[in-house]
């Protein structure tokens, strides 16, 4: 469902994505996981064809993002990390708006709509403007709209940033139960539980290159460390500065 | 999902929709804001729209009686007019389809929905044109209705003429929109800047070679003023180049005008021909490069970076040193200073010049004025006579009080709710509000000191003025500067908006407008009085009354006061029980 093959992004002499290649199937709950600028942001506005590769290709729903741009962002829903949302519109319009631009008819914008508002509990807010409102309920605005089309990807970068704890909850929950009717979620986060909760396979990236691939069990292997998470990320991180910087040395 | 059949809209329908709806509902919020803002804004448009039209027909009546030259001088600054009006909505749409495309989330926001980068371009194209063309049709408005007034044309030159104005505003912002997308494509910021300063350089250059100061004794002026007159005229042929779209254009206006209709008909279809070409170009074939451009702005290094003296450069940058920088080192000398506000001294200069906006508007503005004081020497005739020596004195004060005026309310007054989004960090030191607002007030003061008082010393030089009215111009100028920033600063602090980032926003809310508004009364208010209650008498033989002089200057001191010192001293006191 998503392919990223041989994917390759430099900006000047900066190289941001190195050689990522990766298969997410069907149905897949993927969290990627990094340092800061790791490259997760650019693999993602990659993915979301909002730039160029410099190479390698990016396909989804088996369309290239590059050479069917229409077919794959049909297919595809994405939620940055700062949504953009229009302020003098209420939320309702907002979802209208996204809905009618996925050429959704009416009947199928009401009935998605009422049942993600309802979740999101959104009701009090419908016809505010979408200025007055809180980080958050923007943040689950911009979700709702991402979900309205019922998308077979989903692209999500830090979704949790925001939410109250019952609203994290009722966005797992929901992606939870797409991912089990086969939409693929591709989520980048800095917290560690929702990928350690949630993903089906976890990717670590680290200075623009894919470090590691595997389920929870598979990465605590492969680093060799017990316990939490947060040991395997740090292990797998440092194993990789420490191999960087060597290099260095050894240059 | 439903597989009931339905027509889907068009994306380009819905965007137009969607952002209309967006404007409807921007210009109601600022009539439900407050009743004063709303009727401030109808006023000055009412204002500026019965003024300039008075003053265009006044203008124009004066030109044309000018002997035998008349008609042909009132043609040739329309043609001058449209030419110069062209070239700005170049640079204006130039502008604003660069930010409108590559610096808009909307523009990033709509490329991740499955709408065509044509359609986005599309969209973008038709915001662009009508950001960057209003302010053009409410300035020659009046101009327009004016020339139609005092030419006597038939009632058909007010339907003709706003059509052809619409098929002119389509070639610059084709144009502009074509240029910004490959600047985007092919150009960096750094390379971008050279460029530019190359071009405007080169152009200086040649403005300064074809305006070059033709010497005209007072015997030509006696004996051969034609000749004269149409060497001077030899310099505003450019307007008139045949390929111009402004000259198509102003072609049309004259011809019908006239009542050439059949004249003016071909100027007309010139420009529909035009606008369809390019038009249509641009609906169809510029939008193609929309996401390559787009694609490239973001994915930007240097376009320096494969040489090797830039990645020395840049290695040399790399290599932090832990220095303290010119400016801090600078004020780091200011021993008397607090340590904590020499800090927020600091920070304030160093966004103010790593803000191109900011300084590069200030020099602008500044730099034609600058230019126009230096060329007063071409004036000697004229400024042997003590009434024109005083009435360009009193000009230069005004137009430089109303330069400051601008960017105190575009760059002093939003501030403090700039500082308000900061709050974390300013409003939560030990040094307290009231001392920030005490410190951009003084730093605005010194920094545009600097310049005001500068430009006035430049005026009274360039105009032969003995010390002691550059003295009495040096002075009036800081009180006005010291009232102008003190009015930006304590209205700033008393209208906040800790809402926007985005200080051109804080700026058109009601505090600004108000700030803005007080600023030009305020201007208009001390010059009068300043130039009525001047010790130096208008004419020779005629004397100045003591009584005036000295009730001129209370009340200039006075309203001064008032504007300057008062909200200053209010802003000081909300400061303090400042709750964001």
């Amino acid at each position: 469902m998503i392919e990223l093959v041989h994917l390759v992004k430099r900006y000047g002499d900066l190289l941001a994505v190195n050689d990522i290649t990766l298969t997410i199937p069907r149905g897949e709950f993927f969290a990627v996981l990094g340092p800061n600028a790791a490259g997760k942001t650019t693999t993602i506005r990659i993915l979301a064809g909002l730039i160029k590769p410099t190479s390698g290709s990016a396909r989804v729903a088996g369309f290239d993002v590059q050479t069917s741009p229409l077919e794959a962002r049909r297919r595809l829903a994405y939620v940055p990390d700062f949504p953009f949302l229009y302020d003098k519109l209420t939320p309702w319009e907002f979802f209208r708006f996204t809905g009618q631009l996925f050429r959704m008819s009416e009947a199928d914008i009401q009935s998605s709509a009422r049942e993600l508002i309802a979740r999101f509990s959104l009701e009090p807010f419908l016809g505010k403007p979408i200025e007055g409102l809180s980080h958050g309920t923007r943040q689950r605005v911009a979700i709702v709209s991402a979900l309205l089309h019922a998308p077979e990807v989903l692209v999500l970068d830090e979704p949790m940033v925001g939410l109250d704890p019952h609203h994290s909850r009722v966005l797992k929950d929901i992606l939870k139960e797409r991912s089990g009717r086969g939409m693929t979620v591709f989520v980048s986060t800095h917290q560690l539980s929702v990928a350690e909760e949630m993903a089906d396979r976890i990717g670590i990236i680290h200075q623009g290159r894919l470090l590691a691939v595997g389920t929870r069990e598979e990465l605590r292997r492969r680093s060799g460390v017990e316990g939490a998470l947060e040991n395997t990320f740090l292990a797998l991180t440092e194993e990789e500065a420490n191999f960087a910087a060597e290099k260095i040395g050894a240059k | 999902m439903s597989s009931a059949v339905h027509r889907p809209t068009s994306p380009l329908e819905l965007l137009v929709r969607v952002n209309a709806l967006q404007a409807w509902r921007r210009v109601k919020a600022v009539r439900k804001q407050s009743r004063l803002l709303s009727s401030l804004i109808g006023f000055f448009v009412i204002g500026y729209v019965t003024l300039a039209f008075w003053l265009f027909c006044n203008g124009l009546r004066f030109v044309a009686k000018f002997p035998g030259f008349g008609p042909l001088l009132v043609d040739r600054l329309m043609f001058l007019l449209f030419a110069f009006l062209f070239v700005l909505l170049l640079f204006s749409n130039l502008v604003i389809s660069y930010t409108n495309l590559f610096r808009n989330q909307e523009a990033a926001f709509l490329l991740s929905l499955p709408v065509s980068p044509q359609t986005i371009f599309r969209w973008k194209f038709l915001e662009s044109t009508l950001l960057a063309s209003w302010a053009f049709l409410f300035l020659i408005a009046p101009l327009l209705a004016a020339y139609g007034l005092t030419h006597h044309v038939a009632w058909h030159f007010y339907l003709a003429t706003p059509a052809l104005i619409a098929l002119f505003i389509v070639l610059p912002a084709v144009a502009g929109s074509w240029v910004a997308m490959n600047v985007a494509r092919y150009l960096d910021r750094r390379a971008f800047q050279i460029m530019a300063v190359s071009l405007a350089l080169l152009a200086l250059a040649c403005a300064g070679v074809w305006w070059r100061t033709e010497t005209v004794t007072d015997e030509m002026l006696e004996t051969r003023v034609l000749a004269v007159l149409d060497r001077l005229l030899m310099k505003t042929r450019f307007a008139q180049f045949a390929l111009l779209p402004s000259y198509w254009l102003s072609s049309g206006v004259l011809q019908w005008s006239e009542g050439a209709l059949a004249a003016a008909g071909f100027f007309a279809l010139v420009l529909l021909s035009y606008a369809l070409f390019f038009g249509s170009l641009a609906f169809t074939r510029t939008g193609g490069l929309f996401y390559e451009a787009f694609s490239a702005v973001q994915s930007r290094g240097s376009a320096f970076w494969q040489w090797t003296w830039f990645q020395a450069w840049r290695n040399r940058r790399r290599n932090f040193t832990f220095s303290r920088g010119a400016v801090e080192t600078v004020i780091g000398c200011l021993r008397c200073v607090p340590a904590d506000t020499r800090a927020l001294l600091v920070k304030d200069i160093r966004v103010f010049w790593r803000d191109t906006t900011q300084w590069g508007q200030t020099l602008v503005l500044f730099g034609l004025l600058g230019a126009y004081i230096l060329n007063l020497r071409h004036f000697s005739q004229q400024l042997n006579n003590p009434f024109w020596v005083h009435l360009v004195s009193f000009l230069n004060l005004g137009a430089c009080s109303l330069n400051l005026a601008t960017l105190t309310t575009r760059f002093v007054y939003p501030q403090f709710s700039l500082e308000g989004k900061r709050l974390w960090i300013v409003g939560m030191a030990p040094l307290g509000m009231a001392r920030v607002v005490r410190s951009k007030f003084l730093l605005a003061c010194a920094a545009s000191l600097l310049v005001t008082l500068g430009l006035m010393w430049l005026s009274c030089h360039m105009l032969r003025m003995p010390f002691s009215r550059t003295i009495y111009f040096a002075v009036a100028v800081t009180l006005m500067t010291t009232t102008l920033n003190g009015l930006a600063v304590g209205l700033g602090v008393l209208y906040p908006n800790f809402k926007e980032d985005n200080p051109g926003k804080i700026v058109s809310g009601f505090g600004g407008t108000f700030c803005l508004v007080l600023s030009f009364l305020y201007i208009v208010a001390s010059v009068t009085l300043l130039a009525f209650g001047s010790p130096w008498p208008w004419a020779r033989g005629s004397v100045s009354s003591l009584p005036l002089m000295l009730g001129c200057w209370a009340a200039f001191a006075l309203l001064s006061a008032l504007l300057g010192w008062l909200p200053l001293k209010l802003s000081l006191r909300r400061v303090l029980s400042f709750e964001p």
